[in-house]
């Protein structure tokens, strides 16, 4: 427990709609100097990127100015610096909008670095996907690392907003240049970002104990957000506020370590490769853990890079309700009618459930024991255009006219089909570069 | 003695485009022990294969007394070409292995918990 504390993260934000005022508890509580908001999804930068085809100065965070009003003061007041990916397909705008907002907030003198570089549609040649573009290329951005962000911090920006970064940088880019020499505080330090990526994630959200406690309605409404306390040789204590609700023990430590990682010994991030195998958590006190063990392979020779394709044509997504005594009768009876009705569709384009009985976890569902009050036919189909998808929710409405009595509370939603496809370009074809906002 | 997989791990799945992954964490040395010897690739494979296709490849960390089971093909096309109703479902795939029944004299496992 010698190595010395090199900086101080809280976990702001898992994703663009998470809770707001978690980061701002962290930041009053004057116990992190840095939070990281992850507040983009691989697929969030598709609607990112048509805003800004529109509107130049659009393409971020819609949510910039809800999310920022209230952390930005506090912040600012604490010198709690922020970092976020929440400049989407338009860091630039995004830095300069962020400046605007600070400056409306009375924040003077706060800077904002925008780092760019992540976009590499102009750069498309170089890419190597893993499977053929099969249809127009939308957008394609490269996971950038915690270099440039971690620059930009050492250039005392108080805000950094990126785009396409790798989630686990930053939450690691505040501690990479104090990290001691060789690639375990390296790799200790992306570790402990990959764990407080996911927010709530790692302190008791989303995760059921065996035995099935589960925390109460209080505890998840005010769910404390993770910190953690990164030391030079990449071991961290990692843990909640005092007082703040939550569970955060080695066994949701070793889930979130896990979630989303493939081979546990090669889990690739663009400034190392990690291997989690010597990886230890040990409990220190309540709601507190130390990560040790973290260890680096190397750095990859390329950047994974999202691609983003709009395949044509619609999923039509839609339910009709059935309720009252033998309710799962008639909405099985409706159900087969509409496999009927629906029959021209291929068995792959198309999917009739129910809704309290099978539609997420199908031939894996526990048996239904009791008779529901009720229950909804559930419908989804690919549909080559709007009117096929049009065709659908009619035949669904249909049921309420012509089916089993008692349909109600109809509800169809469209999906358009988005496919993210994943490629890799060399490391030295990306060059990310900062530029400076500031607070008036 | 029959025995839920839930009943000596906890849990958690996750995606990345079309690979689906499931996390288990074994409540103790024991039981990681049991589930190690009952939750091969190939068992968890067929009953999983029941829901979604492809195959299983399993990792172990017996440092944290996880395994893990990946599925490459689990998810195909993301879950924007899911049929199934809203998105994110696979948020209870995990389901898909705690709800297993394994003997826990054998070391095998027996059934899905719901069949």
């Amino acid at each position: 427990m010698g190595a010395p504390v090199v900086c101080r993260i809280g976990a702001g934000a898992g994703f663009a709609g998470d809770r707001i005022d978690p980061a701002v508890t962290l930041a009053a509580s004057g116990q992190v100097d840095t939070i990281a908001l992850e507040c983009l999804a691989e697929r969030t930068l598709l609607p990112a990127l048509k805003a800004r085809a529109a509107d130049p100065e659009a393409g971020f965070d819609p949510r910039l100015r809800r999310r920022l009003s209230p952390l930005l003061p506090v912040a600012h007041a604490n010198r709690c610096r922020v970092v976020s990916n929440l400049g989407q397909a338009n860091p630039r705008a995004a830095g300069r909008a962020i400046a605007r907002l600070a400056s409306e907030l009375g924040c003077r003198g706060l800077r904002v670095a925008s780092v760019i570089g992540d976009d590499v549609m102009g750069q498309r040649e170089h890419i190597a996907w893993d499977r053929p573009v099969g249809g127009e290329l939308i957008g394609a951005h490269a996971y950038l690392g915690a270099q440039a962000l971690s620059q930009a911090l050492e250039e005392g920006a108080d805000v950094v907003v990126a785009g396409r970064v790798a989630d686990s940088a930053l939450f690691a880019a505040p501690a990479l240049q104090r990290l001691d020499q060789g690639s375990e505080g390296l790799a200790g330090a992306i570790t402990v970002g990959h764990l407080l990526e996911c927010s709530g994630q790692l302190s008791g959200g989303n995760f059921a104990p065996v035995g099935g406690a589960m925390l109460s309605a209080e505890g998840y409404a005010w769910l404390g957000f993770p910190l953690a306390e990164v030391q030079s040789d990449g071991s961290a204590e990692i843990r909640l506020l005092d007082g703040a609700p939550g569970i955060l023990t080695p066994e949701t430590c070793t889930l979130q370590l896990f979630y989303e990682v493939h081979d546990p010994a090669r889990y690739i991030t663009p400034d190392v490769v990690l291997d989690f195998t010597g990886i230890r958590f040990e409990p220190v006190g309540h709601n507190r853990v130390r990560i040790s063990g973290a260890r680096g392979r190397g750095s990859p020779p390329t950047l994974k890079v999202a691609g983003f394709m709009e395949l044509p044509g619609w999923i039509a997504d839609c339910e009709i309700g059935f309720a009252g005594t033998g309710a799962l009768d008639r909405a099985r009876r409706a159900a087969e009618t509409l496999r009927l009705r629906l029959s021209n569709r291929g068995g792959d384009d198309l999917a009739v459930d129910i809704v309290g009985v099978d539609s997420i976890l199908r031939a894996g569902s526990a048996p239904t024991l009791a008779a529901p009050a009720e229950v909804r036919v559930h419908v989804s189909a690919r549909c080559d255009d709007l009117e096929a998808a049009q065709t659908v929710e009619d035949e669904i409405y249909a049921m309420t006219l012509s089916g089993p009595a008692g349909g109600c509370s109809v509800r169809s939603e469209r999906r358009s089909r988005i496919e993210v496809i994943d490629g890799y370009i060399p490391v030295e074809r990306i060059a990310p570069q900062i530029e400076w906002s500031t607070a008036t | 003695m029959m025995i839920r997989v839930g009943d000596l791990a906890s849990g958690r799945a996750g995606d990345k485009g079309d690979v689906l992954d499931l996390t288990l964490v074994a409540q103790d040395e024991a039981t990681y022990e049991l589930l190690s010897r009952a939750l091969d690739a190939q068992s968890v494979q067929r009953e999983l294969n029941r829901v979604v296709p492809g195959p299983v490849k399993r990792f172990e960390v017996p440092g944290l007394r996880a395994l893990k089971f990946v599925l490459p093909q689990a998810l195909a096309g993301g879950v924007y070409a899911s049929l199934r109703p809203g998105m994110h479902w696979q948020k209870a795939a995990i389901w898909l292995l705690l709800d297993l029944v394994i003997d826990t004299g054998g070391g095998h496992v027996v059934s899905n918990a719901n069949s």
